[in-house]
């Protein structure tokens, strides 16, 4: 609804895996959410699929409680806190900036591969920021969720998911795999 | 109730640096996705998870304080990363069911 200062809320949860695949033969990986944990390996075209990581994780949209505008976020594929492994990386740069004004940066990543090209809109991401400001006392702190983009080389980015993956308490603590 | 007046009450241990601030309400869960999903801003979030990835699950939801119960021993890594994002993270011997019997003792509601 025009003119209205949406209040945002998170609905459809639905819990589960988002599954990381990697191709044996080109390398691609791809990422999707599925409500099971799966293994598989498979073929499709000239790719073998396998599954590299199972994280427990969870798809949401978002719904203004006022006007009831729904905006689905199926193409988020997670998180990401960064743990400034690079600093010429722009994501950096903007935390420096802003972390003064005690904003913290959240990466969104998008599912994998379509992410590359069709990143998630900015405008859902600042429909995201709002969420979780709304959320929070936001002169104590705030949030501001800007796109994988920003990241200088996802290969190497060692950024923390919020994903439940590796916190076994008696595994040893291990630097997350990278992405591709 | 503040989270200092509440290290003293319930006999807490604080790992991390951090600034006081009001309490409000609990969440218990070791998972990070239902953390984002439920969490609310100021709850104490009660877990036996202790890596790192805490620390940004907890900075999201702007919870007051992470409290680790059962004494399991927090990584270094994930106490400086809750130090520099001032996240409290709080530690108790004290197996989850107890500390939670002794919060709702103490007042500490979900409201």
């Amino acid at each position: 609804m025009a003119g209205c200062e949406h209040l945002w809320e998170m609905t459809n949860v639905r819990f589960g895996f988002i599954v990381f695949e990697r191709c044996a033969h080109c390398a691609s990986v791809r990422t999707y959410f599925s409500s099971q944990d799966t293994w598989d390996q498979y073929r499709e075209g000239a790719c073998t699929w396998g599954i590299t990581e199972n994280v427990q994780s969870l798809m949401f949209d978002l719904q203004c409680t006022r006007c009831g505008r729904l905006e689905s976020f199926s193409e988020l594929m997670g998180l990401l806190a960064c743990t400034e492994c690079m600093q010429e990386c722009e994501v950096v740069r903007l935390q420096e900036e802003l972390r003064a004004d005690r904003t913290w940066i959240v990466v969104a990543f998008g599912h994998l591969p379509e992410a590359k090209t069709r990143p998630i809109p900015e405008q859902k991401l600042a429909i995201l920021s709002d969420h979780f400001n709304q959320r929070r006392d936001t002169a104590r702190s705030k949030v501001k969720v800007v796109s994988m983009h920003l990241i200088k080389d996802i290969s190497v980015c060692t950024g923390e998911f919020v994903h439940d993956v590796g916190m076994l308490s008696l595994e040893p603590v291990v630097a997350r795999k990278y992405l591709l | 109730m503040t989270t200092q007046e509440l290290i003293e009450k319930a006999g807490l241990i604080a790992l991390s640096r951090f600034e006081p601030r009001e309490v409000n309400g609990v969440f218990v869960s070791d998972m990070l996705s239902d953390v984002m999903a439920g969490a609310k801003s100021g709850n104490l979030w009660v877990t036996v998870q202790t890596h790192k990835s805490i620390v940004p699950a907890a900075n999201l939801v702007d919870v007051s304080a992470v409290i680790i119960t059962s004494g399991k021993k927090v990584p270094q890594e994930t106490v400086d990363l809750a130090s520099k994002h001032g996240i409290a993270i709080l530690s108790t011997d004290l197996p989850a069911f107890e500390l939670i019997g002794k919060l709702y003792g103490l007042g500490v509601a979900t409201k």
